[in-house]
């Protein structure tokens, strides 16, 4: 590291570079959230299912994030855990409109740090606590995690979610 | 009710978790046990009904069996819709009916003579079995009772004799009331219904679809129906004409359509005399092919083979043209069976639900994998279900509704229990190559085996006579170590300890009689003695107590310093008789040089 990145980084002028992952079952909204956390004129307008992964790079306060945004779908799901070694911290949408699928998103749960319990907005959507229940999150001791309910459609509840995300990479 | 449900749901998961954790391969996504279904295998069905790609669960509900028949529509694990059924239903089937965009499917519920058809969940169509001739006898009668020629009592007892003929099956529905009826209730229902035109109607006993030109997944689809009146009839999916007309020589029970109707198909068919037919494109006539041992309670169709479940707690499988292939004999009853077809890997598999519980998956004749439920499983259904390709309905006897998710990581394998050769056997030993000095034996053996045989016999004789005296003259001269005089009873062992030139020889001596104890002998020793010198050339021996070992030593120190051994022997003898009771012969090793330090 030269000096000059040294000063840029003592007086936070350079950003420090994190590698996310985005995982979740398929439908649950990943794409949709990504979109979001990108800058206004950046966002796409229609959300196609993701096949394989895509990469997408946005700034947030002092962090630039470069977001693995991997494919939920079933044949892609055995992806996922090659790209968990790279990565600083994951982040995993759920459903949780979609009662059913609870217990397959338990199931494919690697160590994830950040939930969004997405489509908070769906008249059956479950709340985080339950959630938080049926996907045993409970019994997760020797992590730090966090949930929170979103709506990527309006982008209600993605800020803070990242937020969190942010302070803990930062500390 | 959604909440009490789910807290049951999630005690019911943790205590299965706990007790197959990583085992089971399947995911408990829902658990409802008081979702009060009443229905079969062939009532159920799994469909894209508003072509979103979230697959719903269809369920023609049989109510409580007289009254309240519902169609049910269950979206995740949510009562999604639900609409009254006029009368039992029998098959409901999800089909394809034109070629609009979105594609959504039509739902058709067979119910007594008619199907009702759904479209976009709403009531779309009756289709109404076409009318059967009516018994000239039979129409006859009713005719003059209409015109009060002859009276209701006498026309109930002609009506009897028609049905005694053995037409029974030929009468009009009317009729078979009409004798059902209470003497009193008579009068009324003949003066009520005779009015009417007589009608002749059959119901419906089985239906299958069948895609009509194209094979693809959402290809308009004919449907298939088996009659009681032992007809199949093959529908037109938009006019709702009939296509095909096929007759059975017995009433259908369970039915497999496979092909194309405009290509070419097939129709397998079980009926109710416990025979397998065929039905392909063209023919008016079922080929019967199988003929079972019991009767059919469940078939299904994989391939090239006809999977049949019987009363007798048997799978059986057929080859198409009705060759028997193999037969699993079960533990239980079989209630229901059906397809495991996973298409995204090619796995194709029978399930059966049997009276115990037990619902089993057999790939061939392979058990692939046994799930244990709490109550028999009368209806199951594998397919997509919500947004999960692999899911697993099972309707319980008491009317729960549970749902199964096959974890992506599952595999499937049966092992392979036919009894046959070892793979050992088809092992290619490596055989050496015949050598001359061989060839030159086998010649000679072959040349004068009789000579050779004799000279072996020769020879073996003449050991036997060897071994014979010598055990004789070894029992007269008391040589060997065990005595077998009855009044002397004696075992005798001997060892030697150290390198020389000093050795301690131990005598074991025991008394095997079981109850006669021995006494006044002594042990003595033969040696050469310029060899040898021993401490105690003589014991005395005192009472032997039966079965007690007794253990004597003495030193031998070895006296000559040429590096040579001989044997000791060693007596037991009986005081005042000269002829030893028993011998041993002691090989005395070789003694080291004394080390003077």
């Amino acid at each position: 590291m030269g000096i000059f990145d040294k000063l840029a980084n003592f007086l936070r002028l350079k950003k420090k570079e994190i590698n996310i992952l985005c995982i979740g079952l398929d439908n649950s909204g990943k794409t949709t959230i990504i979109n979001r956390l990108k800058p206004e004129k950046a966002q796409a307008q229609d959300i196609v299912p993701t096949v394989g992964f895509t990469v997408e790079k946005f700034m947030s306060q002092s962090l630039n994030f470069t977001v693995f945004d991997m494919s939920g779908q079933g044949r892609y799901r055995n992806l996922w855990e090659h790209y968990y070694k790279t990565a600083q911290a994951v982040i995993f949408v759920l459903d949780s409109s979609d009662r059913l699928r609870i217990v397959v998103a338990k199931e494919e749960r690697g160590l994830p740090v950040l939930f969004f319990a997405n489509k908070m907005d769906c008249k059956d959507s479950l709340s985080a606590v339950e959630c938080t229940k049926k996907m045993g999150l409970d019994t997760i001791r020797d992590k730090p995690w966090h949930i929170c309910a979103s709506n990527a459609l309006t982008g209600e509840g993605l800020p803070e979610g990242v937020a969190w995300l942010t302070g803990q990479l930062n500390s | 009710m959604s909440s009490r449900v789910d807290a049951s749901s999630d005690g019911e998961n943790q205590r299965d978790e706990e007790e197959s954790p990583e085992k089971s391969i399947w995911l408990n996504a829902h658990l409802d046990p008081m979702a009060c279904l009443y229905t079969f295998s062939t009532s159920i069905s799994l469909a894209d009904l508003n072509a979103d790609s979230d697959y719903k669960l269809l369920v023609a509900d049989l109510g409580t069996g007289t009254f309240d028949m519902k169609l049910k529509v269950f979206k995740g694990t949510s009562l999604y819709m639900e609409s009254a059924i006029i009368d039992l239903p029998i098959a409901l089937v999800s089909f394809y009916m034109d070629t609009n965009d979105p594609r959504t499917p039509a739902i058709a519920v067979a119910s007594g003579p008619f199907i009702y058809v759904y479209k976009n969940l709403r009531p779309y169509f009756k289709f109404t079995l076409p009318p059967l001739s009516v018994n000239a006898v039979e129409q006859d009668l009713w005719n003059q009772a209409k015109e009060d020629k002859i009276d209701v009592h006498v026309l109930i007892e002609m009506l009897e004799s028609l049905k005694n003929e053995g037409s029974e099956g030929m009468l009009s529905v009317r009729s078979l009331k009409l004798l059902s009826l209470q003497p009193e209730e008579v009068e009324s229902f003949a003066n009520v219904h005779k009015h009417t035109t007589l009608k002749r109607q059959t119901v419906i006993t089985c239906m299958g679809t069948m895609k009509k030109s194209v094979a693809d997944d959402d290809a308009v689809s004919c449907l298939v129906i088996g009659t009681e009146s032992k007809d199949v009839y093959v529908l037109d999916p938009e006019a709702f004409t009939v296509l095909a007309k096929m007759s059975l020589p017995s009433v259908p029970v369970f039915i497999s359509v496979n092909g194309l109707f405009d290509v070419e198909f097939r129709i397998v068919v079980a009926c109710r005399d416990g025979k397998v037919y065929t039905l392909k494109r063209g023919s008016k006539m079922a080929k019967a092919c199988i003929e079972l041992a019991a009767q059919a309670v469940g078939l299904e169709r994989t391939g090239k083979s006809i999977i049949v479940g019987c009363m007798d707690n048997t799978l059986q499988c057929y080859s198409t043209k009705g060759k028997k292939l193999w037969t699993v004999y079960l533990p239980s009853n079989i209630l229901t069976m059906s397809l495991m077809d996973h298409k995204a890997r090619g796995f194709k598999a029978v399930m059966v639900a049997l009276s115990n519980g037990e619902v089993r998956i057999y790939k061939e004749k392979y058990l692939v994998n046994t799930i244990k439920m709490s109550d028999a499983v009368t209806a199951l259904k594998f397919g997509r279900f919500g947004r999960e390709d692999s899911a697993l309905i099972l309707i319980t006897k008491g009317g729960g509704l549970f749902v199964k998710i096959l974890k992506r990581t599952a595999t499937f394998e049966g092992k392979d229990l036919t009894p046959g050769p070892p793979p050992a056997q088809s092992i290619k030993l490596n055989v050496p190559k015949k050598t001359k000095l061989f060839v030159d034996q086998t010649l000679r053996e072959r040349d004068s085996a009789s000579g050779m045989h004799r000279t072996f016999q020769h020879d073996l004789y003449l050991l036997r006579l060897m071994s014979a005296r010598s055990y004789v003259s070894a029992l007269q001269k008391s040589l060997n170590p065990i005595s077998s005089s009855a009044t002397e009873p004696l075992k005798l062992s001997a060892q030697v300890q150290g390198i020389g030139p000093a050795f301690k020889l131990t005598v074991n001596l025991q008394n095997i009689s079981s109850s006669v104890p021995s006494s006044k002998l002594l042990i003595t020793f033969q040696f050469d003695d310029s060899l040898y010198a021993l401490s105690k050339p003589c014991i005395f021996v005192p009472l032997l107590v039966p079965g007690l070992m007794y253990a004597y030593e003495t030193l031998v120190e070895c006296i000559s310093d040429k590096g040579i051994s001989d044997v000791i022997k060693v007596f037991v003898l009986h005081q005042g008789n000269s002829i030893p009771v028993i011998t041993a012969v002691i090989n005395m090793p070789v003694s080291e040089a004394l080390v003077i330090v």
